[in-house]
């Protein structure tokens, strides 16, 4: 497509620069009105038709690509994606598979299979897109939308919110996780795992500052009383790449900052500056690196 | 010269034209005129404040993104700016300037006086500069509108949208789309029925078809924007549920309707564009322009095929596979018509001798900025191509390269083409020259990079990225070439200020092969603009008129009055009397503002506003006959 | 282009108004009605557009709207279009007195439609704000409305002129105008009358 629309780039602009630059006849006849209409009646024909011409090769193309696109595939499993401002839910729906989990952020497909993804939103208009695997589509609230992911080799695939959904929309990514089929079925595994239970004192006492501080008002742990669902779910944490969707890698000194002050790495969020003691923070840090 | 000329007229005629037609002296004159050439001066000189305006807020933008991870404006501004800077440009100036050249030169291009409306004129000038002041005041306070100058919602809902941000917004787009409806009607009934006797249909200049098709787009597209931003007002103001589905409402009804106007927008702008190009390639390389027929018939389609691809827009909210195919279909066609006329200038370029002042280089500007803009336009056209650039920076370059190729261009050189016939005085060539080079080169090296930044997977609306993405350095150049377009702006502000300050005057014609009748009269025109209206012998007026220029004879000249003529023919059929200054749609056009604006606090102001506008409209229509009138009583008939 | 030999024109013989589509106010007119028909059209679309939402119309626990207000207020529209057809014939022979009467009968017309329009409200049977349902129909009917005002406000106005002030020939072409418009407005209504009222029965 790139290649024929230079074609037509350089032979329009190359007649238009040749017929402004031409040398013209010093004749006082060629200064009298136009006389030769029918070359040029010709030409502009031939420029019509052709143009006519390949408008139909793209259009034949275009449906052909659409119709590939758009066939009917059988999906290994269903995934719900569900928008929130800024950041992405994203459940692994049984019957499909054993168990229903939620994570966030991250997407975990099998590669090779397609999986199919059903949109959803609660509060404005998304737009999911992971350009290395396919185009975007909308997440509209009361709409029921979907797309299939499939990635032909693993890899991690960076993934983006393509529809302006407010302040924090630059910084609302996400990555797909294509593993080969065994690593699949191991994350999985691991996903549907209750979260780790503390050991040690620091560990323990992270627990604690995690229930007691406003931690617990909007996230949720797997197999602790935290139970709410305003925020990502944290019960494997630590087992993701990246915090803040997408925005920054998921290491303790990240995480840190994250906890303590989110409101100046993504202004607007709803994330809460927390104050807590630096050795309720170094616990609740163990804590949460602990949550694999 | 002939007796059209403001030269050769009787000096007895001319002054008691200008007795009559001139402004009142002062202040006073100044808010009462309704003469089209004041009222489109104004109009062009608020819609080019407002390009300045829009294009300082880009220069943040570009400001913004040059470096990753920048902190030149935080999110919040960030968002206010782009939706000022998408609002600006669209509402506030691309619009309403073109309206205001049609207002200003289709008056005095047909052979008439005045247009159809003087003081239903004045009024939409009006409306359009309050709305826009309404926006500005609200941005400098600190709520400018922050959801995108499409405003979809839910996000500029009454749930997402804080504060009075959107409903500001949403009052400023129903102020700017009175007076474009207003303007539409006026350039529709004075083409109609003001055009001089004998210029048939069939003679009418091409700038002229250019501008009655954009004035019947206007008036089929803009009351679809109207409706639509008033019920997403009445949502945020009285829990209307148009648009939340919790209770039935579609958010995808937003921009169904939202594009059944913003597309054809587009083409609103884009089609007097062609107007412009075809007048300035005409004189400047003296040839009649090629495929007249082909030429309007292209027009015309251009205007309705521009009401068959909003869809297009919406391609990535899973629209059914055989609804997006005829929208792909229909997007493509364009670029038939779009092609012909293509075809037709070069010919034209081609058979004549054209010579390189700056109108004409804009031209030159205007066709190899355009077609880029225009072939990309064609491979967003297919769905699956779309759905990977939708809302990319590819999107952002094409649709820079589609209005500033196939709209600013034309424009400047319109500028420079038309400067002496507004002022009086030529622009300079030299910083003229500048002015396009400059202008060439930023739009290039700001905009083309944005493509491969597409390509490259970055989304728009962005206020930052993270550097490991890789996207500094073309951001970098992006904002080196918008850098280059603020440099040739301040050329061409140089060279306006330098002109009026000191440049000599301009005689009728400066270009001297000029084919329309505004290039017949004075520069700037007299208040009457003819002081005897010619009679058209042929297509290009003043190529195509006898030695000693027939002219029509016998309208009255102690009053204003127009010669109205048949629609397809121009046959004068009778005199028209039109109305002398007032201030009349001034003081109703701040009752309307006062109105809309009150509408952003309470429902009650469209009760109120009722009353407040309607004295006085009642005022401005009360009779006031001279003697000699003719009176009718009960005892007349 | 073909060169005819053109002569200078007189035009002072050329009468100083005229009615129908040869006058200006006219056009300005029709194009008011293009643009404000469209709003109508825009209302439709929503009301048609939002109705796909909702397994029934109008939606369960909202009553259908009565109609005996809405009949009334067609037999009333359909009452007033000869009288309107009756005064552009006599604005067109410049008859005064026949313009007069046709008038204030537009403005006394006017004043009833508002009146019903009042009673049409709540014959809706919802508000504005319960569903999608209400808002819709309501949009409707506050488009028209602001027709009606208008109608209201341009009558008295002329009537005013012709009572008070200075009567000039174009002023009958005002009052052919208004009956021009006058068309508009009641056949508009009728047709939306149909969709907001009566086609919520049909389902």
């Amino acid at each position: 497509m790139l290649w024929i629309a230079a074609a037509v780039f350089v032979v329009v602009i190359g007649t238009l620069l040749y017929g402004t630059f031409r040398r013209r006849p010093s004749s006082p006849e060629f200064e009298e009105r136009p006389t030769r209409k029918r070359g040029a009646t010709r030409a502009i024909a031939a420029g019509a038709v052709a143009t006519l011409l390949i408008l139909f090769v793209y259009l034949v193309f275009d449906f052909s690509v659409g119709h590939a696109l758009g066939a009917s595939r059988r999906g290994a499993f269903e995934i719900e994606l569900i928008g929130h401002r800024w950041w992405w839910e994203v459940r692994y729906l049984a019957p499909a598979l054993p168990a229903r989990i939620t994570t966030a952020n991250e997407i975990h497909i099998p590669a090779g299979a397609p999986v199919l993804v059903r949109l959803r939103s609660n509060d404005v208009i998304h737009s999911l897109w992971v350009p290395d695997l396919t185009g975007k589509r909308d997440l509209i609230p009361g709409k029921r939308t979907s797309i299939w992911l499939q990635a032909a080799t693993p890899g991690v695939y960076r993934g983006q919110c393509a529809e302006f959904c407010g302040q924090q929309h630059a910084k609302m990514a996400l990555l797909v996780v294509a593993d080969s089929r065994a690593d699949f079925d191991r994350w999985y595994a691991g996903q549907v795992a209750s979260s780790a239970v503390p050991t040690d004192s620091v560990t323990m006492r992270g627990r604690q500052v995690f229930l007691e501080n406003a931690c617990a008002l909007c996230h949720a742990v797997r197999g602790t009383p935290a139970a709410a669902t305003i925020g990502p779910d944290l019960t494997h944490l630590a087992s993701r790449r990246t915090i803040g969707a997408g925005l920054l890698q998921n290491t303790r000194g990240n995480l840190a900052g994250w906890v303590l002050d989110a409101q100046s790495i993504k202004p607007g969020v709803d994330m809460p500056p927390n104050h807590l003691t630096p050795g309720d923070l170094q616990a609740l840090l163990a804590y949460l690196e602990t949550l694999r | 010269m002939t007796a059209t000329a403001s030269g050769q007229a009787p000096t007895a005629l001319r002054e008691a034209l200008h007795e009559v037609w001139a402004d009142k002296p002062g202040l006073v004159g100044w808010l009462t005129s309704v003469d089209h050439k004041s009222i489109g001066k104004r109009y062009v000189i608020t819609a080019f404040a407002f390009f300045l305006l829009g294009g300082l807020e880009a220069a943040v933008i570009r400001m913004q993104l040059a470096r990753p991870e920048n902190h030149v404006v935080g999110p919040d501004l960030y968002d206010q700016l782009f939706t000022m800077h998408g609002t600006t440009m669209m509402f506030l100036f691309a619009v309403p300037v073109m309206t205001a050249m049609g207002l200003y030169l289709v008056p005095l291009m047909i052979g008439s006086r005045d247009v159809a409306f003087p003081r239903l004129n004045a009024y939409g000038y009006y409306v359009y500069l309050i709305g826009g002041l309404f926006l500005y005041s609200g941005f400098f306070l600190g709520s400018g509108p922050d959801a995108g100058w499409f405003a979809y919602t839910p996000l500029s809902g009454p749930e997402f949208g804080i504060g009075k941000r959107m409903d500001i917004w949403a009052q400023t787009v129903t102020f700017t789309e009175i007076a474009g409806i207003i303007a539409a009607i006026e350039i529709i009934v004075t083409i109609f029925k003001q055009r001089a006797p004998g210029m048939s249909l069939n003679r009418m200049p091409l700038f002229v078809w250019s501008m009655l098709i954009m004035a019947f787009m206007i008036l089929f597209a803009m009351p679809w924007i109207a409706v639509d931003s008033q019920f997403l007002a009445m949502d945020r103001l009285m829990q209307t549920q148009f648009f939340n589905q919790a209770e039935g409402g579609d958010a995808l009804l937003w921009q169904h309707l939202f594009w059944f106007f913003g597309h054809p927008e587009v083409y609103i702008i884009f089609i007097p564009a062609l107007g412009y190009v075809s007048t300035i390639i005409s004189t400047f390389t003296r040839r009649e322009i090629f495929g007249y027929p082909a030429m309007v018939a292209a027009l015309i389609v251009t205007g309705f095929l521009g009401f068959a691809l909003w869809v297009h827009h919406m391609f990535v909210t899973s629209i059914p596979q055989i609804g997006a195919s005829f929208f792909t279909a229909a997007s493509a066609m364009i670029a038939i018509p779009t092609g012909v006329q293509f075809f037709c200038w070069i010919a034209t370029i081609w058979e004549g001798r054209p010579r390189f002042q700056t109108p004409f280089l804009f031209m030159l500007g205007f066709f190899l900025v355009f077609i880029i803009g225009g072939l990309s336009g064609v491979m967003v056209a297919s769905v699956p191509f779309d759905s990977q650039v939708h809302d990319t920076f590819f999107i952002v370059a094409h649709l820079h390269y589609v209005l500033l190729g196939g709209a600013v261009f034309p424009l400047w050189g319109a500028f420079y083409y038309w400067f002496p016939k507004f002022s009086g005085r030529m622009l300079s060539e030299t910083l003229g020259r500048w002015n396009f080079a400059l202008f060439f080169i930023g739009v290039n090296v700001a905009f083309f990079p944005m493509h491969l930044l597409g390509l490259n997977g970055m989304p728009r609306r962005v206020y930052t990225y993270i550097a490991e993405t890789g996207w500094g350095d073309l951001n970098l150049l992006a904002t080196l070439g918008a850098v280059t377009i603020a440099a040739s702006v301040i050329v061409f502000l140089v060279n306006v200020a330098r002109t009026l300050a000191a440049a000599p005057h301009a005689p009728d014609d400066p270009w001297e092969t000029s084919s329309t009748l505004e290039w017949a009269v004075s520069s700037p025109p007299p208040p009457y603009n003819f002081a005897e209206l010619p009679v058209v012998e042929g297509r290009y007026a003043l190529w195509d008129r006898s030695a000693e220029q027939p002219v029509v004879t016998g309208l009255r000249t102690d009053q204003r009055e127009l010669l109205i003529t048949t629609l397809l023919d121009a046959e004068p059929d009778h005199r028209h009397r039109t109305p002398d200054p007032t201030i009349w749609p001034l003081l109703a056009a701040l009752a309307t503002g006062i109105t809309f604006i009150a509408l952003v606090y309470t429902p009650w102001a469209m009760v109120i506003g009722a009353v407040l506008i309607a004295a006085p409209l009642i005022a401005w229509g009360w009779p006031k006959p001279k003697p000699g009138d003719p009176i009718v009583t009960e005892g007349t008939s | 282009m073909t060169r005819e030999p053109a002569a200078n024109i007189d035009v002072a013989a050329l009468p100083s108004a005229a009615f129908g589509h040869r006058a200006i106010t006219w056009w300005g007119t029709l194009g008011f009605m293009t643009a404000e028909g469209l709003t109508l059209v825009v209302c439709v679309v929503a009301y048609i557009y939002v109705q796909r939402n909702f397994p029934r119309w109008p939606p369960p626990g909202t009553p259908l709207p009565s109609i005996t207000i809405p009949l009334i207020q067609i037999a009333v529209m359909l009452a007033s279009v000869p009288v309107m057809a009756w005064t552009s014939r006599a604005a067109r022979r410049l008859d005064l007195r026949g313009a007069r009467l046709g008038m204030l009968l537009s403005g006394i017309f006017a004043v009833a439609f508002c009146v019903l329009r009042w009673y049409e409200f709540q014959a809706l049977n919802a508000r504005w704000d319960s569903t999608a349902y209400g808002s819709v129909a309501w949009a409707v009917l506050v488009a028209h409305s602001t027709l009606l005002v208008t109608q209201v406000f341009e009558s008295a106005t002329v009537v005013a002129i012709l009572y008070r002030g200075p009567v000039e020939p174009k002023h009958f072409g005002d009052v052919d105008d208004s009956c021009l418009y006058w068309y508009f407005l009641t056949g508009g209504w009728i047709l939306l009358s149909l969709l907001v009222f009566f086609s919520p029965r049909l389902h």
